[in-house]
């Protein structure tokens, strides 16, 4: 018992030092690995302090949105634009400043200014290059429900940046086409993993030859591990399978100090932090004027239109109906 | 034991017993009321999103991922009984040799997050892998070795705690009378262990009912997939499968009370229990022990220490998550030390009066409680979580203050593995022979001294078990942990998480190897050796 007493007194002790100084709270999507950096350059510059809940985006949206009008939250780091898009369509995000939003070109935003894009990653297939010869991956996203391809693909139906792509998708093909397409891939025994990681995985040791993936996991497995044989294909000539996937920042609608939230935001924008994400992250930096990582392909090659998620007709939700009826997941 | 000693106390008067039973009788149900909150919370969500509740559970969406549910569940508590029940009297009664140093180690498999354990499985057996002569494993058999491995010690713990207070006297007249040794452990040992492998079995089976992570990456697909992929975007079909699961909870943990009968087992302290000699045995024994720590613990450990080793070849220490040496997992060590102590002496101080009131009394009440308290363990840690603070949130002024507090985490822990503490207590109270309360009740002595002096010393072993699967559960519990943590609180097991989830393995594996490390000697420190000292 005293024991216990102790640990709680330490406790509060620990988590209540820092007040009194100005404090932002961020909630972010995005691990330590990928901001921790330049949370501390955003404090050590300016002198907040920066108080930050890390977790999965979806998580973290579904927590901001129980928390309602108590959240602590002022700023959200979102992984994909399916969790802000989320907290979007429930009021819980407040317009970004013009000026901060102006940072980034139109395309990479959300139209009513509640989100901006930060990063991008893009949509590829990570293949096994000992099973696969290049020239046999397809053109277009579409092929891969071709019988050459039977039992061959692996899909993450249950990850977020999967389902993005398949909202994006409809968007472009009409929501029967893509279910076709999902169907189309059941039927072709497109194997399901849980996440983008095991799919880069099992590429990686031949359980799958090839995966539908984002471009980041094998970027990492290789500096990792310089000996694995995956690699990354592009989809070419603006294929949607390329899509990019913009990460994005949002403002908590309950934050006491926006002005604070729209300068943290513009600090995620500034060139330092976008030469980052480009240069450790392996991410396209999606603020105007910042160069694309080296060894990717330039972003103009690829399919950028990114889509405001708490716009189009069902949006997610009729995405995941979608998913579940083709049986996809449960496949 | 100084039971005989003075005790002028009053003799409880007919009036200040009924009164203490109401009290006890209201704690205990405010007990229960607290663990029903995630129940209360599926409920009301579900019913406030106006989802087709019946369309939804009935449909081949649910039903489906939730037959197998059921099955990986039932059949890794069936493996799991066996395999803890038999490692435990290995250690605990036989002449194997290393069972000293064995019984910490065989313990630790539990100290290993699901997902961490079955990426660093997959990364070990197979084409591909490392260890390529042995199949991958995957789907359901794949689940079932790989939750059978890291959860057998739900089962092992218990059975090894209540191997130490078994009656010797039975034992000892069952060899005089020409009983063999084998005999003698399956006739006279083994019914004495009944309660202990029920109590252990049945966590195995909510636990494989709540699972997330291993399953997922062994790619069998069962309801807490569907359960964690709408929770966004399809959130009523979420919280109805929810639902659907603390009902089956609910169901399953009551059918095993009526099923298992509850006898009373004699229990002691302070004697040498007799070791049994192995024979031929011997090396059969050896090799299983061998077989499945090599498989549950040393793979684990091996694939992070070639994950570290890889890692810092090729990347230097710089991006692989180690910028300033080890000296980043200095406060997620103490952070979790604090954490997971302080659940597990919360969990067992909370639920000791359910199981008080449920051994001593049987009221319909302590039954009811017991039954909340154990269903809540089949949750996914996220619905737990979530269910907090939704109730946080709406808490009343002073309360409110409590919402992402030191405290408030440590509930959310002991909602979520109160379960584990309160079967081995339970265990430890049935054991305490009735005649000794008796005596001590004739010869004057009042309830707090009976309890101070006579129960709490007789139940230790049990409760110190119970509050060491709770502390090893928070040591690498995660959902709860993210979502109610006080700001900036981060433990191994969310450090680890952050680092698997975009592809650090060097930092996942010097993360994983200091939880095992940690892990291992908290066990050692505060379970095994004040047990083993007595």
């Amino acid at each position: 018992m005293r024991l216990a007493a102790m640990a709680i007194a330490l406790a509060l002790a620990v988590t209540s030092c820092g007040e009194g100084s100005e404090t932002i709270t961020i909630y972010s999507g995005r691990t330590e690995n990928l901001i921790g950096p330049l949370l501390d350059e955003f404090s050590d510059s300016t002198g907040i302090d920066v108080e930050v809940r890390y977790g999965q985006s979806a998580d973290l949206a579904l927590l901001i949105d129980q928390e309602g009008d108590r959240s602590p939250a002022d700023v959200f780091i979102s992984q994909s634009p399916g969790a802000v898009g989320f907290l979007a369509g429930n009021d819980r995000l407040a317009p970004i400043g013009e000026g901060v939003l102006d940072l980034v070109p139109a395309e990479f935003r959300n139209s009513d200014g509640k989100w901006v894009g930060m990063s991008g990653r893009v949509r590829v297939i990570v293949y096994n290059e000992d099973l696969v010869d290049p020239s046999e991956l397809p053109d277009s996203i579409l092929e891969l429900t071709a019988e050459r391809f039977r039992g061959r693909v692996a899909v993450a139906p249950a990850n977020g940046s999967f389902q993005d792509f398949v909202t994006a998708m409809r968007e472009t093909t009409g929501d029967d086409a893509t279910l076709e397409w999902l169907e189309g891939l059941v039927a072709n025994d497109a194997q399901t993993y849980t996440n983008n990681s095991s799919i880069v995985q099992a590429v990686g040791r031949g359980d799958v030859p090839m995966g539908l993936v984002n471009h980041y996991y094998n970027l990492r497995a290789q500096a990792e591990d310089p000996g694995v044989v995956s690699q990354n294909y592009f989809f070419p000539d603006g294929d949607i399978g390329s899509l990019l996937i913009a990460t994005a920042a949002g403002v908590i609608s309950t934050t006491d100090d926006a002005e604070l939230a729209d300068r943290f935001v513009e600090f995620m924008l500034s060139p330092a932090a976008q030469e980052f994400l480009s240069e450790e992250t392996f991410e396209y930096p999606l603020a105007s004027g910042i160069q694309s990582p080296d060894g990717l392909p330039p972003l103009s090659s690829i399919d950028v239109a990114t889509y405001d998620f708490d716009r189009l007709g069902g949006g997610l939700e009729r995405t995941k109906e979608l998913i579940d009826e083709s049986g996809l997941e449960s496949s | 034991m100084r039971v005989g000693s003075k005790a002028p106390e009053r003799s409880p008067s007919a009036a200040g017993l009924s009164r203490r039973l109401a009290w006890s009788g209201a704690l205990v149900a405010a007990i229960g009321l607290i663990f029903l909150f995630p129940l209360g919370f599926l409920l009301w969500e579900t019913v406030a999103l106006g989802d087709d509740l019946w369309g939804t559970l009935l449909s081949r969406r649910a039903m489906v991922p939730l037959a197998k549910s059921l099955l990986i569940a039932t059949t890794t508590a069936v493996a799991c009984a066996v395999l803890g029940t038999t490692l435990a009297v290995l250690v605990a009664r036989t002449n194997l040799p290393g069972r000293r140093v064995l019984r910490v180690v065989l313990a630790l498999p539990l100290a290993i997050p699901s997902f961490v354990g079955a990426t660093a499985l997959l990364a070990a057996f197979g084409p591909g892998a490392l260890i390529t002569a042995l199949p991958r494993p995957e789907g359901f058999w794949g689940a079932l070795v790989v939750l059978t491995l890291l959860s057998y010690p739900y089962v092992y713990l218990p059975v090894l705690s209540r191997l130490r207070s078994t009656a010797p006297s039975l034992e000892e007249a069952a060899r005089q009378l020409g009983s063999t040794p084998r005999r003698t452990l399956l006739r006279i040992v083994m019914p004495q262990l009944r309660s202990a492998i029920a109590a252990g079995t049945l966590l195995v089976l909510l636990y494989g009912l709540s699972d997330f992570g291993a399953v997922s990456l062994m790619r069998y697909d069962t309801i807490t997939r569907a359960i964690f992929s709408s929770r966004l975007f399809d959130r009523a079909t979420s919280l109805t499968l929810g639902l659907l699961l603390a009902v089956l909870a609910l169901v399953v943990v009551a059918a095993e009370r009526a099923i298992v009968s509850r006898r009373r087992e004699i229990s002691t302290v302070g004697r040498r229990q007799p070791v049994y000699g192995l024979g031929r045995l011997r090396g059969p024994a050896a090799v299983l022990v061998v077989v499945v720590l090599g498989a549950a613990l040393v793979t684990p450990i091996a694939v992070f220490v070639v994950w570290i080793l890889r890692g810092s070849a090729t990347i230097g220490s710089e991006f692989a998550g180690f910028g300033d040496g080890l000296g980043f997992l200095v406060s997620p060590v103490v952070n979790s030390i604090l954490a997971s102590v302080a659940a597990g002496i919360g969990a067992a101080a909370i639920v000791l009066p359910v199981a008080l009131a449920e051994v001593r009394r049987r009221t319909l009440l302590a039954d009811a409680s017991a039954v909340a308290v154990t269903s809540v363990f089949a949750l996914p840690g996220l619905v737990v979580a979530l269910a907090v603070v939704f109730w946080a949130i709406q808490a009343p002024a002073p309360l409110a203050g409590l919402y992402q507090s030191f405290p408030l985490l440590i509930l959310g822990y002991v909602l979520h593995f109160g379960a584990q503490s309160l079967r081995s207590s339970q265990a430890a109270i049935a054991a305490i022979p009735e005649q000794i309360d008796a005596a001590a009740r004739t010869l004057g002595v009042g309830p707090r001294r009976r309890l101070l002096e006579l129960d709490l010393p007789l139940m230790a072993p049990g409760l110190i078990a119970g509050a060491g699967l709770v502390m090893l559960s928070t040591l690498k519990e995660l959902p709860a942990t993210l979502l109610l943590a006080p700001i900036g609180f981060q433990t191994l097991a969310t450090k680890t998480w952050g680092a698997a989830e975009d592809g650090f393995y060097a930092e996942v594996g010097a993360t994983a190897l200091v939880l095992v490390a940690l892990s291992a000697l908290l066990t050692w420190l505060l379970v095994l050796r004040p047990e083993l000292s007595r």
